[in-house]
């Protein structure tokens, strides 16, 4: 089970974030600010942090990031902002954060990504290629095969069925799919990306067979992975 | 209009300094043509009796009697009197009746006054004592010239006087009709304070510096008034927009809690409300992010965007969704032009892309075509569809936030898109133009050569 630390300064948000985190069955403890955040990592072990931009007092959310990756903690950290402004999302990833959002978001957006963050910790980045049940990419020359036939995918299409078999069995939800595919950021264009995935969906199952892409009502898609 | 305030005009100060300082220079002027004149003609007049008293002087004593006797006949006014005197001062020859003290008390040409007929006549005279010891003495009448240099004292100083008048007459009346623009300028100042909205400055027609001012705050007060009116379209769209998803939401509550009886059909009700919410949430998440762009906060993480691959990949991201109403997405000029860059936000002008295309595949009908195209050498890019087009006094208003036309309020949307893609042209310095492509529409975004 990972230990999340939630530093955020607004008690009604941090407790519907420390909420959500344990509904999603996460360890959860939570600093008020910079300062109780700092003496919170020092006496424990945690697995990622979410972590508020704006803090009371010094350090700020910035500052306590700079601390913590200058102490060489590793561990993945989720940066939360009331500003979208893109230049603040740069500060936030140049200063050591891994991945960024922005304040209002969705309960399932904070946790599919901290799934992400936590699952990109854990997986051996040296694979050459990736499996779930008979579907297999080959990460090597960008190619897919299900039952070992080859599925001819366009570029994009291999980039998202990628992703989504780095993310077997966890939630994603479409705007990280688009971020992380397309490259882009924006809150929008969600029934576009359904008419990817059903066009991939078209192209890697089997008849017969329930899809490999589930549809996640409300949050996003999951690939399962059918040992 | 109130005389106390005059004063205070700053037309009225300036023309009294002005008034000032044409007067000192007048002043300086007069001065100098009456010193330069008045000066030039003594001068003429002491040489032609220097020029006398030496032509008598050099004559013999017998000669100089003679002349002096003769001079009479040649001058016959007794304008240039002379005379010659023994040591005493006694009369001996000439039409000068007696020598004046002044003249022989003098070294040099004097003023001098002869009685005539009881009135003081002015003469300048000169004299000077002969070896033999008789004085001579040469003069001549001065009344001319002195009437002459009283006379240009006269025009001198009335004309300063006149000038002085109109000079303040002017300033008055600038000062007065100054006031009585600023009086009005004031006024509609105030009316626009009070909530008058459509009230304007005057302008007159010249094109002075109050006019200049003027026109600078009327064209203010366009925005302005244009601004309060998006506003106020924003507020009601907002209010119009929301209460119907607000209506419906409550509608499947209340019909939830009088007859769901099961956990199934209570589960059904929350999410179909969780669907408004999140829709409803939507909406106000595009709206509080044109307001972010529009403040232009995204500016500072502005970087070279490859605007060819940022449109391919826009392209790229619809073609699904194009293919899948059977319509033809085709895209242009981008392979020749890769190594284009614009200073921009990638994911702005993605996003700008994505709900042109987003439009134009809503409203063309299956079966139906888009072109996009870079025009590098026209600095543009256009999307062009052949649907229905947009009517033409509609093609401004559809860049403003709610507006949607009416055969489009039944399509899924919140309307927001175009003023999307509105402010982020106007963040990227991008002019946008709808046009017709007879039939159908075209969008042009088109930026500024060199940037």
């Amino acid at each position: 089970m990972s230990r999340i630390l939630v530093v955020e300064d607004d008690a009604a948000t941090a407790a519907e974030i420390v909420d959500a985190l344990a509904d999603h069955g996460f360890t959860v403890e939570h600093a008020a600010d910079g300062q109780q955040a700092l003496a919170t990592i020092a006496s424990g072990n945690f697995d990622a942090m979410v972590l508020d931009r704006m803090l009371p007092g010094t350090p700020d959310g910035l500052g306590v990031l700079e601390t913590l990756r200058a102490a060489g903690v590793q561990w993945p950290v989720l940066i939360l902002s009331a500003l979208s402004a893109l230049d603040e999302r740069v500060r936030g990833l140049r200063a050591g954060g891994d991945d960024y959002l922005t304040k209002p978001f969705e309960a399932v957006e904070l946790t599919a990504r901290l799934d992400a963050l936590l699952r990109r910790r854990y997986l051996p980045q040296q694979e050459t290629s990736l499996r779930a049940g008979s579907l297999e990419i080959d990460l090597l020359n960008r190619s897919a095969r299900r039952h070992g036939q080859t599925i001819a995918l366009l570029p994009r299409e291999y980039d998202l069925l990628a992703f989504l078999m780095r993310h077997a069995s966890q939630v994603v939800t479409r705007a990280m799919l688009f971020e992380s595919v397309w490259g882009y950021r924006s809150e929008e264009r969600t029934n576009v990306i359904d008419v990817h995935i059903s066009k991939l969906r078209q192209k890697i199952d089997v008849e017969g067979q329930p899809s490999l892409i589930q549809t996640v009502r409300g949050s996003g898609y999951i690939l399962h992975a059918p040992d | 209009m109130r005389l106390t305030e005059l004063p205070r005009t700053t037309s009225f100060r300036l023309a009294l300094m002005f008034l000032a300082l044409f007067g000192t220079c007048s002043l300086l002027l007069f001065a100098f043509v009456y010193w330069q004149t008045v000066g030039y003609m003594r001068r003429d007049q002491d040489e032609f009796l220097q020029r006398q008293l030496t032509f008598y002087s050099a004559l013999s004593p017998t000669d100089r009697v003679q002349r002096l006797r003769e001079h009479p006949r040649n001058d016959p006014g007794t304008r240039r009197p002379s005379g010659e005197f023994d040591a005493q001062g006694n009369w001996l020859v000439g039409n000068l009746s007696a020598l004046p003290a002044e003249l022989r008390q003098a070294n040099h040409p004097v003023d001098f006054d002869l009685v005539s007929a009881d009135v003081p006549v002015p003469f300048r005279g000169y004299a000077t004592q002969l070896p033999d010891g008789h004085w001579l003495a040469v003069s001549q009448n001065v009344h001319d010239p002195r009437e002459f240099e009283a006379l240009l004292l006269r025009a001198m100083l009335g004309a300063g006087l006149l000038t002085l008048l109109f000079g303040l007459i002017g300033a008055v009346a600038l000062g007065a009709s100054s006031m009585r623009r600023i009086d009005a300028i004031t006024l509609a100042i105030r009316r626009i304070v009070t909530g008058a909205l459509t009230e304007r400055l005057p302008v007159q027609g010249s094109r002075d510096d109050l006019n200049r001012l003027a026109r600078e705050v009327n064209s203010m007060l366009d925005d302005l008034e244009r601004l309060v009116h998006e506003v106020k379209g924003v507020c009601d769209g907002i209010a119009h927009d929301l209460r119907t998803p607000l209506t419906r939401l409550l509608g499947g509550l209340e019909r939830a809690q009088r007859r769901a009886s099961s956990v199934e059909e209570f589960r059904a009700a929350t999410a179909q409300a969780t669907e408004e919410i999140s829709e409803l949430l939507r909406t106000f998440n595009a709206l509080l992010r044109i307001s972010e762009i529009e403040a232009g906060a995204r500016r500072a993480g502005f970087s070279h965007v490859a605007l060819a691959q940022v449109l391919a990949d826009a392209v790229d991201f619809y073609q699904p969704l194009a293919e899948e109403k059977n319509i033809s997405l085709r895209l242009h000029g981008t392979a020749s032009h890769a190594d284009l860059t614009l200073w921009g936000d990638a994911s702005l002008l993605f996003d700008a892309f994505a709900n042109l295309l987003d439009n134009a595949i809503k409203f063309v009908p299956a079966g139906g075509q888009i072109e996009v195209r870079l025009d590098a050498e026209q600095h543009a890019i256009s999307i062009t569809d052949n649907g229905p087009g947009i009517p033409i006094n509609e093609r401004k208003a559809v860049l403003n936030r709610f507006h949607r036309n009416e055969p489009s309020r039944s399509t899924p949307g919140n309307g927001l898109g175009l003023s999307l893609v509105a402010v982020i042209a106007h963040l990227h310095d991008m002019k946008i133009d709808i046009t017709d492509a007879t039939p159908g529409c075209r969008v042009t975004l088109s930026w500024p050569p060199r940037q």
